[in-house]
């Protein structure tokens, strides 16, 4: 009971401390607008591209120019019908921006090839717009070989290959259907990320408390247990604090850029699913980071062991070619039973799955749980001996004694 | 208010303490004294349940339970400090708040101390910005804000300046005064032999002296006699009751026999004995301490006599 309440003393002291902190505030802010910076502007510059309009000018020989400026009707083209030569065309287009010229000849017709002028000011998706174009001379070059009216439509319409595979009907990765799986993945992925990065200062606090020689004081007044339970507890409060901070800057920005119902589909119950599975991925990295920190006298001295531990949360990152490419496969599978990878191959397989395999979630979910349970026991006791060895750092060989002891 | 029994530790196979046995009574300072390395932060970690001794019992008489009754002990780690980030008024009113002392009495109590050591002022400034001593004071008043009934100080005189070290003292006396029991560490000698009622000296993580002052120095420190002039050395070993000579130039230190009656010895003396200055007294704690960390035989062979 009173162990409760000091490890609530200690969480709220570390909350407190923190958020007086200049640095962390900064950061609260500055993580949600360095993200909208990366989503949002190469939207920009796109967005720019898109509004300046080519301007095309079509040299027509054979009478097609009206056909082709009625297919043309859904690009941002301005069609402009010219007698310039072609001689002439490459010196006018020096002057020019994003300009282009077309010759539609006889010869054209024959050998189906049309000469396009384009300068380095032209729209980078000009030579695969360009092609639309080619529906009026096809009609032409059928034209020529007197077939009837039924006949010529047939072979316009040429053939389309129809994508009949199961589960695609949808089309591309990011399609409507898909995106509803995706944002509850994405915002428990943000959730985890948050608390785990804010989670990483716990490390950073434990080796402070170290080098400050603070620790023994503190733990005049409580156990080695209730100061890192506190501490544990603190971070992950500070994280959902990045959280809400992320959640209020950077949705309306979204809601307001994407044309997608992302509310909606974020609170689905799939989501606390997601949500259980970050929490527990915290829990995991907070232990690891504690424990390690408590043997360390200094950050910039981290051993190789040190920085290998420290860089287990990002394992996950190693699944992301395979699980993308099949969610349902080995792989896949065996990342989401590893402990360490777990709550990131986990989440980001559920966002791609439609069918959610219950039984290997319920599996990976007791293997991650256990998990902290015996990682929090080892951080217990690597930091109550830990914590009180000032000046140098613990080696792999004394944290295995304290963990025996 | 407590009483350790029989307390022993060992690292390794390394013996640090062994068969330590005490206690601090209310309203004393109890000293706790020895060489570096002797045990005496072993000692104070054991008691505060930062580390788990192997033998031995430590009871508080204030507690009810076998629980460690935190909340009534004040303490001063000989490794001590601060975070450093935060406001001087912060940190003393959360250790306060670990100690379960009600907030707006600590506020009161922290602004009344820093104005006593002279921080009147200083608590919203930054931890970071106090020079050491500054840092030394703050991390004292933490140690007694919240009133404890026992205060158990490890080195709390290491670092500071003689000014700061009268105001540390004037403090832990008034302490006392009020009925808090203290334990107090310390290798200084001489400044807890003004202030100590009783001490426990430790070398090697065993007991060597324990007893009130009064009675350590009746017991062990013997006279001593320091004489200047020109005497040879056999001149002054045939004196009577002398245990040991150390001659140095012109000035000589004869160390007396426990049981000499200085009015008699002096009486004795012979005349041709050429006395500039002389003075006697007692072996100093100071002297006894330096005899034991230099591992001279001078209090052994008292310490023999005696037992």
């Amino acid at each position: 009971m009173s162990c409760m309440r000091n490890t609530m003393k200690v969480a709220k002291w570390e909350i407190k401390r923190n958020m007086k902190s200049k640095s962390f505030v900064i950061g609260l802010f500055l993580t949600p607008l360095i993200f909208l910076a990366f989503l949002l502007v190469p939207n920009l510059f796109s967005s720019d591209d898109d509004a300046a309009t080519t301007t095309v000018y079509v040299n027509d020989q054979i009478g097609v120019y009206d056909q082709m400026e009625a297919v043309a009707a859904d690009t941002e083209w301005q069609m402009e019908s010219t007698q310039v030569t072609e001689r002439e065309a490459e010196s006018a287009l020096e002057g020019e921006e994003d300009a282009a010229y077309v010759f539609v000849t006889e010869e054209s017709v024959e050998t189906g090839t049309v000469t396009v002028y384009t300068n380095e000011e032209t729209n980078d998706g000009f030579m695969d717009e360009v092609q639309i174009l080619s529906g009026p001379l096809q009609m032409a070059q059928i034209e020529q070989l007197g077939l009837t009216p039924e006949e010529a439509g047939l072979v316009a319409q040429g053939i389309v290959f129809e994508d009949a595979s199961v589960g695609t009907e949808e089309g591309g990765l990011f399609s409507a259907n898909m995106l509803e799986r995706v944002v509850p993945g994405a915002f428990a992925a943000l959730v985890m990320l948050s608390i785990v990065f804010t989670g990483m200062a716990i490390f950073q606090s434990a080796s402070q408390e170290k080098k400050d020689k603070i620790a023994e004081i503190i733990l005049s007044s409580l156990t080695p247990s209730d100061l890192m339970q506190g501490k544990i507890i603190g971070y992950f409060v500070l994280g959902l604090v990045q959280v809400v901070v992320f959640v209020v800057i950077a949705l309306p920005v979204l809601i307001w850029n994407i044309d997608f119902p992302i509310i909606e589909h974020l609170l689905v119950p799939e989501l606390l699913v997601l949500l259980l599975i970050a929490i527990l991925g915290y829990l995991l990295y907070a232990a690891l980071f504690v424990g390690i920190g408590a043997t360390m006298a200094d950050i910039s001295t981290a051993g190789n062991f040190q920085g290998l531990v420290m860089m287990l949360p990002f394992s996950p990152f190693l699944f992301i070619g395979p699980v993308f490419s099949d969610p349902s496969g080995f792989v896949a599978q065996l990342g989401s039973y590893i402990p360490f990878t777990s709550p990131g191959v986990l989440i980001m397989r559920l966002s791609l799955l439609e069918e959610w395999p219950w039984v290997e979630i319920g599996v990976a979910i007791a293997i991650l749980a256990v998990s902290v349970w015996i990682f929090m026991k080892l951080a217990g006791k690597i930091f109550k001996t830990g914590i009180l060895m000032y000046g140098k750092n613990a080696t792999p060989g004394e944290i295995l004694k304290w963990i025996k002891a | 208010m407590l009483t350790v029994e029989g307390l022993g530790k060992s690292f390794k196979n390394k013996r640090i303490i062994s068969n330590i046995s005490f206690e601090v009574k209310k309203g004393e300072i109890m000293a706790l004294l020895g060489p570096n390395g002797a045990g005496k932060s072993t000692t104070i970690r054991n008691i505060m349940g930062i580390m788990y001794p192997d033998e031995g019992t430590i009871t508080f008489h204030n507690s009810a339970g076998k629980e460690i009754p935190r909340d009534k002990i004040g303490y001063l780690p000989e490794e001590r400090g601060l975070y450093k980030n935060v406001k001087v008024m912060d940190i003393l009113l959360y250790l306060a708040e670990l100690k379960d002392y009600p907030l707006a009495r600590a506020k009161e109590r922290a602004l009344e101390y820093l104005k006593k050591f002279g921080l009147e002022g200083k608590e919203k400034v930054s931890v970071e910005e106090l020079s050491k001593g500054m840092g030394q004071k703050v991390q004292f008043i933490a140690s007694i804000l919240h009133e404890p009934e026992l205060l158990i100080l490890d080195e709390p005189f290491s670092g500071l300046d003689p000014v700061s070290q009268e105001l540390f003292k004037d403090e832990i006396r008034a302490l006392a005064q009020n009925g808090t029991a203290i334990l107090l560490s310390s290798h200084q000698m001489n400044l807890v032999e003004e202030m100590a009622d009783r001490l426990f000296l430790i070398h090697r993580g065993t007991r060597v002296i324990y007893g009130t002052l009064g009675d350590v120095k009746k017991e062990y420190a013997n006279f001593k006699c320091t004489i200047n002039g020109m005497n040879s050395g056999t001149l002054l070993e045939s004196l009577p009751e002398i245990e040991r000579v150390e001659q140095n130039n012109e000035t000589a230190v004869l160390y007396l026999s426990r049981n000499v009656q200085p009015a008699i010895w002096l009486k004795n003396l012979p005349e041709e004995l050429d006395i500039q200055e002389l003075s006697i007294d007692r072996i100093s704690l100071h002297e006894i301490f330096i005899d034991i960390a230099t591992d001279k035989n001078l209090l052994k062979e008292a310490g023999e006599l005696h037992a």
